[in-house]
């Protein structure tokens, strides 16, 4: 599969997340003067309007801010299996910042508002790029 | 500084609406947009080479110079498009003629919408609406969006499922009672509503709004033209527009997340905040509500931003059908059947309602009604109100 509508802006904007997604490293972005978190990837920092905010590697973990499951077929080169759970998922160490990701695993009918995840990396069959995405835990910081 | 004040300077004279299942338009968005105009101009009782100002948004096709130059008007003064917001935009192009009209840059303003699946495909599932942070994790169409938010509204901030599908039954309600409404004569229960399939969790299919082909326009003059005209205009007592936040350019990190975007934050009033204050009058004052449900759940936030509905679990007791009935309930909603059972034409069918309740014309007219307000596209990146009167208000 080649023709995902996913991937690298033009701009180079997001250019280091593709990258750490292939590396295995969710990378977001942190200003360089004010340490301000920011997601989506943004040219300028809203706190402080430093432009080219830089990159940190995040650790994969968080809490569940809002779920909901796909039914639909709203994205055909979606490689993945309906219906489906996309969470957005607030990160314990980005200053709360928060990313969405599909949630895998048997239990996604279990989800609900503040459960603990962990992320992991998947690359789908014949897919360019690689997927943050997200597993149901224990407790906070348990292993995917 | 002296400022020119929006309050009451302009008016609804003349509105036109026509709408066909989806696909099956009998003209492409030109011609429609000019049938509806020139049956506006009709009803206002002007001629359409009266017309001086074009204003339309979502990025609809056909601008001032264009329909300007198919009437054969004298001069295009003022030609504008709402900036962004897609259906959020609606009620600001009502504002925006309203204010063109207000600082006399133009006297007699259009404000149109056409829509045809033929010419532009369908809205709701357009593929490719977000960027690759949401499409990568499955996240394509607004409904998707919108889900998010809702099903946080319901699960976190607590207000019930079962008021989200009051709105619905109460649309389908009111449609029973609107012959042209495409929900007419398919009045729907609780038992259908709940085994209707699941599009995106926690919307059934009939927390979606329709697809409709159709056209929309209304016609707004001055309060003195509009006066000389009829005897029922629709004033515009207050228009509000804003985009709080970033939504969507912050990847779901805005900071008010079931917000439907119209609500204010400390320091800094929003766009319901805003509306109140110019029309000098509260939501206890609203007669008759239309709001534009894309669907069912950020129609309830919107109310709920407007302060005509509590958030959390009170918000079951404003939320029932009885309550949502006009001629039954105090805060009858989308009177016509709304996006949801009458008609979508990116939801500026609303606002000929909301003329409609103003001019005693409604097929579920609320008794008397003198404030008619109409709330644009939820949870959409930019958000619009508008909040008509009659002239006993002003």
């Amino acid at each position: 599969m080649t023709a995902e509508p996913w991937g690298p802006a033009p701009d180079g904007v997001d250019q280091p997340y593709w990258d750490g997604l292939t590396r295995g490293d969710l990378m977001l972005q942190r200003c360089d003067n004010c340490d301000t978190w920011i997601w989506g990837p943004q040219w300028i920092c809203a706190s402080c309007h430093t432009f080219d905010p830089g990159w940190q590697r995040v650790e994969p973990v968080g809490t569940v801010y809002t779920w909901s499951r796909s039914w639909y077929p709203f994205i055909s080169e979606l490689p993945v299996e309906r219906p489906y759970v996309t969470v957005l998922v607030e990160l314990s160490g980005a200053g709360g910042r928060r990313v969405l990701g599909i949630l895998t695993g048997d239990d996604t009918d279990q989800v609900r508002i503040g459960d603990h995840v962990a992320g992991h990396f998947e690359r789908d069959d014949g897919a360019t790029w690689p997927m943050l995405r997200w597993r149901r835990v224990e407790s906070e910081g348990a292993a995917a | 500084m002296s400022t020119i004040g929006l309050r009451g300077a302009a008016a609804v004279a003349g509105v036109s609406e026509q709408h066909y299942k989806r696909g099956e338009a009998p003209a492409g968005e030109l011609r429609m947009t000019l049938e509806a105009v020139t049956r506006a101009c009709a009803d206002a009782g002007v001629s359409p080479r009266e017309l001086d100002g074009f204003v339309s948004y979502a990025g609809g096709g056909h601008d001032g110079s264009v329909i300007g130059g198919a009437l054969g008007v004298h001069d295009v003064r003022w030609s504008t498009m709402v900036w962004g917001g897609g259906g959020g935009g609606v009620a600001a192009a009502i504002n925006n003629a309203a204010t063109a009209i207000a600082t006399g840059q133009a006297d007699c303003v259009v404000v149109y919408r056409a829509m045809s699946q033929v010419d532009t495909g369908r809205l709701g599932y357009a593929k490719y609406f977000y960027g690759p942070h949401y499409l990568a994790h499955g996240v394509g169409s607004p409904a998707q969006v919108c889900a998010l938010r809702t099903q946080r509204l319901l699960e976190h901030d607590g207000v019930p499922r079962e008021g989200l599908r009051a709105l619905v039954l109460a649309a389908y309600r009111h449609a029973q009672r609107n012959p042209t409404a495409q929900g007419y004569g398919k009045p729907l229960d609780v038992e259908t509503y709940e085994s209707s399939r699941l599009i995106v969790e926690p919307f059934h299919l009939f927390d979606c709004s329709r697809e409709s082909d159709g056209a929309v326009a209304l016609v707004l003059v001055s309060a003195e033209r509009a006066k000389a005209l009829r005897d029922d205009p629709a004033y515009v007592l207050a228009g509000a527009q804003g985009a709080p936040g970033g939504y969507s350019a912050l990847v779901d990190n805005d900071e008010q997340y079931t917000s439907a975007g119209f609500a204010g934050a400390d320091g800094r009033p929003g766009v319901a905040d805003r509306l109140w204050a110019q029309a000098g009058i509260g939501p206890a004052d609203v007669d008759v509500v239309q709001l534009y449900e894309n669907f069912s759940g950020p129609a309830v936030a919107a109310l709920i931003d407007h302060g005509l509905c509590p958030s959390g679990p009170a918000a079951g007791e404003v939320l029932t059908v009885d309550n949502l009935t006009a001629g039954v309930g105090k805060l009858p909603v989308n009177t016509s059947g709304g996006n949801i059972a009458d008609s979508f034409v990116n939801g500026m069918n609303l606002a000929v309602e909301a003329v409609r309740q103003i001019r005693g014309t409604s097929t579920n007219q609320v008794d008397g009604a003198r404030t008619s307000l109409f709330v644009g596209g939820p949870m959409a990146p930019l958000v619009s109100s508008t909040l008509f009167a009659h002239g006993d208000v002003l």
